[in-house]
C-alpha cells in the first residue's frame, strides 16, 4: 500500500503536488486560523491568475522542445499593459478597443518570437533573451509622458475594474470567467487534439516528427503566438486588478513562470508536460504565498521558497524514481 | 583552410562590427575616443567579462547558469558586511570571493553529482539567493565601505586599474587553458557529446563540477570588482547581471547548444555591448532605447551567423 502510494508520487507529478498541497493546507490551518476560511481560500485564487497564464504559456513552449523557452514573457506582459494604459488612460481610446489592442500586441510579440525560432531556427533562449530587452525597452518608450519620463498610467475608466476586482459569491471574476475556462480549453487542446499530439511529437523528436509529416515549424510558431496572447491577457487582468499600468509590471515574472511550469512536471528537454500538472503547481505556489503572508513572513521569501521547492522537488523526484527503478 | 576558418569565425564578425561602431562614434562625438572614456568602457566591461569566463565554459558544456547575478549579490553582501564589521579589507575581499566559489560548488553538486538539469538548479538558486541577500541586508544599503575594500575596483598597478589587469590576466590564462590544457579540451568534449566523452573515459562529473564551481569563483571576483567600483551594496546589486553575461557570451559566438565557443569571443561580446551603450549615451540617445538596440543587435548578429552557416550542415 505504502509502496504503491510512493510509486504513484514518483510517476505522477500532479499527484505528488496534490499530496504536497494537502500537507501544506493542514500545516497552515494549524498555524494560521484564518488560512482555511472559505473567504481566504476563494480570495487567494485571484493572485494565481496572471502568473498562472504565463506558466501555461511556458508549459506549451517548453513542451515544443529544442530548448524551447520564453524569457520575454514578462516583458510582453509589461508592453501589453502599457499599450492598454496609454491608449485608454492617456489617449482616451475606448477601453474595450484598448484592451483588444493590448492583447493583440501580446500576440504580435509572440509572432516575432515564433518567426525567429521556427522559421529562422535561432535557439529560443537567444531569441527571447533579445526580445526581452526589446519589449522592455518598447514598454518604457511608450510609457514616456509629456515631460519625457516613463510614468505609470492609473486613470482607467471605472467600468474597467470589474475584470480584476469583481467577485461572485467571493469567487473572483477572472478566475471563473477567464482562468478556469482557459485552463480547460488548453488542457483539451494539449491532450485531445491533433495539434496537441503534434506538439508533444515535435518536442520528443523534431526529426521523427518531421518524417511523420508533422508541420513542425508551424507547430512551434503557434505555441509562441499562443504564449504572447496569454501574456497579453494576463496584462489585461493585472492592470485591472491593481488599477495601474506600469512599464515594469512583468519584471521577474519570466523566470517565475518557467519555475512553476517545471515544478508542474514539464520536462525542460521538451516533449513532456501537462496543463493539469502546471495548474497544480500554480495552486501550490498561490496557497504557499498566501500562507507565508498570513504567517507574517516577509514577502521577500516568496520567491526564496519557490526556489527551495523547485530544487527540493527535483531531488525528491530523483530519489523516488531511483528507488522504484531498482525494484523493477 | 585556416584563413577561411578565421573569416568565418564569429570573433571576426563581432570584431568588425565593433570597429565599425568605434569609427562611427569617434566621428560623431569628440568625447568618445579619449583615454578617459576608453578606460571607462574597459572598466565597465571588466565585471561582465570576468563572469563571462565562467559562463562561457558552462554554456560550452551545454548548460546554463541564471544564478550568476544572485551569487554576485550574495558575494557583495558578504564583502560589505565583513568590511563594515571590522574585518580587514583583504580578508573581506577573500571571504566574498570564497562565498562565490562555495555557491558555485553548491550548483555544481546538484548538477554534476545529482544530475539535475542546470536550468532547474540555477533557477532555484537564483530565487533562493535573491531572498537571502534581501534578508541579510534587511532592506538597507551598505554605503560606508572603507577605501581599502574598494581596491578590486579602484586600485591601480602601474597606473592601470586593477579590474583591467584582472580581466586581461584571467582571459589570457583561461583562453590558454581552454585551448591547450587537457581539462579545457574535455570541457568541449563534454559539450559536443556527454555520452561520447564519458565512454572515452572522461570523468564527466568531475568536468561539470569543475565548470560550475569555477564559474562561482569568477562571479566572486566580478562581485568584488562591482562593489569596489560602486562603493555601495544594495538589495538589487547583481539584478539582471546573469542576463547581461549570457547576452555577452552568446553574442560572442558561444553556441547555446554546447560544444562551441571561446572566451575571447565572449569578451568581444561584452566589449561590443559596452561600446554601444557608452556611445549611445555620448550621442544623447535616450537611455530607454538602449535595450531595444542591444536586443536587435544580438538577434541580428546571431541571425546573420545562422544564415551564413546554413549551407554547411
Amino acid at each position: 500500500m505504502m509502496k504503491k502510494f510512493l510509486k504513484l508520487m514518483a510517476v505522477n507529478r500532479s499527484f505528488f503536488l496534490f499530496v504536497f498541497l494537502i500537507g501544506m493546507f493542514v500545516v497552515f490551518s494549524f498555524i494560521i486560523p484564518e488560512f482555511s476560511t472559505i473567504y481566504n481560500v476563494l480570495n487567494m485564487t485571484k493572485y494565481g491568475v496572471e502568473i498562472g497564464l504565463l506558466a501555461f504559456a511556458e508549459t506549451l513552449i517548453i513542451i515544443s522542445g529544442g530548448g524551447g523557452i520564453d524569457l520575454s514573457i514578462g516583458s510582453i506582459l509589461s508592453l501589453s499593459a502599457m499599450v492598454i494604459g496609454v491608449l485608454a488612460g492617456r489617449l482616451g481610446v475606448n477601453i474595450v478597443i484598448a484592451s483588444i489592442l493590448g492583447i493583440i500586441t501580446g500576440g504580435l510579440c509572440g509572432v516575432v518570437n515564433g518567426f525567429f525560432v521556427s522559421f529562422l531556427r535561432i535557439p529560443p533562449l537567444i531569441v527571447t533573451l533579445s526580445t526581452m530587452y526589446v519589449y522592455d525597452s518598447l514598454a518604457l518608450l511608450i510609457a514616456v509622458d509629456k515631460w519625457g519620463n516613463p510614468m505609470p498610467v492609473s486613470n482607467f475608466p471605472y467600468g474597467y475594474y470589474f475584470i480584476g476586482q469583481q467577485t461572485y459569491f467571493n469567487i473572483p471574476f477572472q478566475v471563473i470567467a477567464i482562468f478556469i475556462p482557459l485552463a480547460l480549453m488548453l488542457h483539451f487542446v494539449l491532450s485531445k487534439t491533433t495539434f496537441g499530439r503534434y506538439l508533444v511529437a515535435t518536442g520528443n523528436s523534431e526529426v521523427v516528427a518531421r518524417f511523420s509529416s508533422v508541420p513542425v515549424r508551424r507547430v512551434k510558431f503557434t505555441v509562441y503566438v499562443i504564449g504572447g496572447f496569454l501574456a497579453g491577457l494576463a496584462a489585461l487582468i493585472m492592470t485591472s486588478r491593481i488599477a495601474s499600468a506600469r512599464p515594469d509590471l512583468g519584471a521577474g515574472l519570466n523566470l517565475q513562470a518557467i519555475t512553476i511550469a517545471v515544478l508542474g512536471g514539464t520536462n525542460i528537454m521538451g516533449g513532456e508536460g501537462s496543463i493539469l500538472g502546471t495548474l497544480m503547481a500554480i495552486v501550490v505556489i498561490t496557497a504557499l504565498y498566501n500562507g507565508l503572508q498570513l504567517a507574517g513572513i516577509s514577502s521577500i521569501w516568496q520567491v526564496g521558497t519557490l526556489g527551495i521547492i523547485l530544487i527540493g522537488s527535483a531531488i525528491a523526484n530523483i530519489i523516488l524514481s531511483k528507488k522504484f527503478s531498482s525494484v523493477e | 583552410m585556416e584563413l577561411k576558418k578565421i573569416i568565418k569565425s564569429r570573433e571576426l564578425t563581432v570584431g568588425l562590427v565593433m570597429i565599425g561602431l568605434i569609427v562611427f562614434f569617434s566621428l560623431s562625438s569628440e568625447r568618445f575616443l579619449t583615454t578617459n572614456n576608453i578606460k571607462n568602457i574597459l572598466l565597465q566591461v571588466s565585471s561582465i567579462g570576468v563572469a563571462s569566463i565562467g559562463m562561457t565554459m558552462i554554456i560550452i558544456t551545454g548548460g546554463i547558469d541564471v544564478s550568476a547575478g544572485s551569487i554576485l549579490g550574495i558575494v557583495a553582501v558578504t564583502l560589505g558586511k565583513a568590511a563594515t564589521n571590522g574585518f580587514p579589507a583583504w580578508l573581506s575581499i577573500i571571504l566574498g570571493i570564497l562565498v562565490g566559489l562555495a555557491l558555485g560548488s553548491v550548483n555544481a553538486s546538484f548538477i554534476a553529482l545529482l544530475g539535475i538539469p542546470p536550468i532547474i538548479v540555477t533557477l532555484g538558486m537564483m530565487s533562493l539567493l535573491r531572498s537571502l541577500a534581501y534578508t541579510f541586508l534587511g532592506g538597507r544599503w551598505i554605503a560606508s565601505l572603507p577605501g581599502a575594500v574598494r581596491w578590486m575596483g579602484l586600485g591601480k598597478i602601474l597606473n592601470v586599474p586593477v579590474p583591467i589587469w584582472l580581466t586581461i590576466i584571467l582571459v589570457a590564462y583561461f583562453s590558454y587553458f581552454m585551448r591547450y590544457r587537457p581539462l579545457g579540451r574535455y570541457i568541449y568534449a563534454v559539450g559536443n557529446s556527454l555520452e561520447a566523452a564519458r565512454v572515452s573515459g572522461v570523468d564527466t562529473k568531475r568536468i561539470l563540477f569543475f565548470v560550475y564551481a569555477l564559474a562561482g569563483l569568477m562571479y566572486g571576483i566580478a562581485g568584488a570588482i562591482v562593489v569596489g567600483r560602486a562603493g555601495i551594496v544594495q538589495t538589487n546589486t547583481g539584478n539582471n547581471f546573469e542576463l547581461q553575461v549570457i547576452a555577452a557570451t552568446v553574442l560572442g559566438g558561444t553556441s547555446i547548444l554546447g560544444g562551441k565557443g571561446t572566451i575571447v569571443g565572449s569578451i568581444l561580446g561584452s566589449l561590443l555591448v559596452a561600446v554601444l551603450s557608452n556611445g549611445l549615451i555620448l550621442l544623447n540617445v535616450p537611455a530607454l532605447t538602449e535595450g531595444l538596440i542591444i536586443g536587435v543587435l544580438i538577434l541580428g548578429s546571431v541571425a546573420i551567423d545562422v544564415i551564413k552557416n546554413r549551407g554547411e550542415e
